[in-house]
């Protein structure tokens, strides 16, 4: 005779033997282990103030036989606490989801019922296979003013709990972030950054229903985000980077007309452009005299950008007025 | 084949029409929430209350509208904001009734918006004639009188007119995207969307 018991945690919980008389002779076991007889009041199994550790197989065997007289497996758990809903379009005109979950595992099996009225009307929400806690509705009627209500039972064997949500069909319209973000520099450009990216997937109709877009950046230096509206369009170029500085780029969609801004997108980097550092002449001093400038860069011995001419200073430590500006300008570029 | 690709005069006046369409039912849009705001608070009314379908205000609520064609489109937003006009009117002289000019930054948020209504309708006309559609007949009257309401009743109606027409805004900017939209022409039924 086996089943499952639910008992909530801090309960005091008594066990009897199956039919076995009260003054009957038992030994009680808990996942196999004996139980002491302190546990125990006559036959019964008396578990004072119950805690989850003691969820488990408990079974009752006759003294002398060894007969197994009963079983049963004990869960401990708690009653449902009211759960957590939200619903949401992001495939607005097609219909919206709502998805659920508890504040605190309740550690027994819960079941959820969830209702969706429209006015008078009861419409059924699709229970997604993945995740469990979703449901999904299509829109029967566009452009309504009456409110949508949704209502959430989750039920246990120690009790129920139940959240309602009430909103307008504008008002949950919510896209996914756009996709495929790409930023890239612009040749001979150092200032530009080029970013495009893609309707998110999930939006079904974007020529009818167009997005708008808000775009964020800033060099990976600063923590004052730029921004940009876009009205149309799945691209833009930023005009104004700095210099050799690498940014961080996010994108966000919302539809034209109604609902909220999406999440932003996945985060991309990019540098601007920049020039390619000239190699410099190689007099065989100024490869000696890099104890001497500001900059670690040690130039190699074959191009040259300066006149022997303009070469200042003497012996180990002489260099040209150009190299000279060049080396001091990369010096402060590495710093 | 360059000229089998250029659009004809009549698309590109529908979709200028259409394109400034847009923009007067957006700007329409935000006058109404803005006049919402108002009525709500001078009338004394908790915005949340519920209003039931108030007779003789059009629903822009739409079943299967992905599916309708664009005349139909043009047709049910003729008649709609017709309805409005006269709906708008009738709150104008009840306001004025009630009020006097007492409050005027309501009256001239009921006129402007009333404004609006009738520009857009008579744009809605324009489009109609474009599509070799006379628009139907336009009375004047409006929907018929209601039966002599309370003062709260009132109220409530004109919530209930307020709320609907904000909603035929949005929906009218979807109307005249779709209608925008290159195809075989608005009076062809569009290929069967899936769900709406």
């Amino acid at each position: 005779d086996s089943h499952i018991q639910y008992e909530r945690v801090g309960a005091d919980v008594t066990m009897k033997c199956g039919s076995m008389d009260w003054d009957a002779a038992v030994t009680w076991t808990a996942n196999g282990t004996d139980i002491d007889d302190s546990h125990l009041n006559g036959s019964y199994l008396i578990l004072k103030n119950v805690d989850l550790t003691q969820s488990g197989q408990y079974s009752c065997y006759e003294g002398s036989s060894w007969h197994l007289k009963y079983q049963t497996y004990l869960r401990v758990g708690t009653p449902p606490k009211e759960p957590v809903l939200m619903c949401r379009s992001n495939n607005y005109p097609k219909g919206f989801y709502c998805s659920w979950h508890l504040p605190s595992p309740t550690y027994i099996p819960n079941s959820f019922n969830i209702s969706v009225i429209h006015g008078t009307r009861e419409m059924v929400c699709e229970k997604d296979i993945f995740p469990k806690n979703r449901c999904h509705i299509r829109y029967l009627q566009l452009f309504s003013t009456v409110k949508y209500k949704v209502t959430l039972t989750v039920t246990n064997a120690l009790g129920k709990n139940s959240t309602s949500l009430t909103f307008d069909e504008f008002a949950i319209v919510k896209p996914d972030p756009p996709e495929s973000v790409v930023a890239k520099p612009v040749p001979n450009n150092p200032r530009r950054l080029e970013v495009a990216w893609q309707n998110p997937s999930s939006w079904p109709d974007p020529e009818s229903f167009p997005l708008k877009f808000f775009l964020r950046y800033r060099p990976l230096i600063l923590d004052q985000w730029q921004h940009v509206e876009l009205s149309d369009g799945t691209s833009h170029t930023i005009t104004d980077a700095y210099a050799g500085k690498e940014y961080i780029i996010q994108v966000a969609a919302k539809d034209n007309d109604i609902g909220t801004w999406s999440d932003w997108s996945v985060a991309v980097h990019a540098t601007p452009w920049t020039e390619e550092p000239k190699h410099l002449t190689t007099e065989a001093q100024i490869t000696e005299t890099t104890s001497t400038s500001t900059s670690s860069f040690v130039p190699p011995p074959t191009t040259k950008i300066c006149d022997k001419g303009a070469v200042v200073g003497s012996g180990a430590v002489a260099v040209c007025w150009t190299a000279g500006l060049v080396l001091a300008a990369y010096g402060v570029l590495f710093i | 084949m360059a000229a089998a690709d250029t659009p004809s005069a009549t698309t590109l006046r529908r979709r200028d029409l259409c394109s400034r369409g847009i923009r007067l039912a957006r700007k329409m849009r935000s006058d109404v929430a803005d006049l919402l705001d108002i009525y709500v608070e001078r009338q004394g009314l908790d915005a949340s209350v519920s209003v039931a379908a108030v007779e003789g205000v059009p629903a822009a609520a739409a079943e299967h509208w992905s599916e309708q064609t664009g005349t139909q489109r043009l047709l049910d937003n003729l008649a709609a904001y017709r309805a409005f006009r006269a709906l708008l009117a009738q709150m104008l002289e009840e306001q004025r009734e009630q009020l006097g000019d007492a409050d005027a930054a309501l009256g001239r948020a009921l006129a402007a918006v009333l404004l609006q209504v009738s520009a857009f309708a008579y744009h809605l006309e324009e489009l109609l004639e474009l599509e070799s559609r006379r628009p139907p007949g336009d009375d004047g009257d409006g929907p018929p009188a209601p039966p002599r309401l309370s003062l709260f009743e009132q109220k409530l109606r004109g919530l209930g007119v307020l709320r609907e027409l904000a909603q035929w805004a949005v929906r009218s900017v979807r109307d005249l995207r779709q209608l925008a939209r290159p195809g075989p022409g608005p009076s062809s039924a569009p290929g069967v969307a899936e769900g709406q």
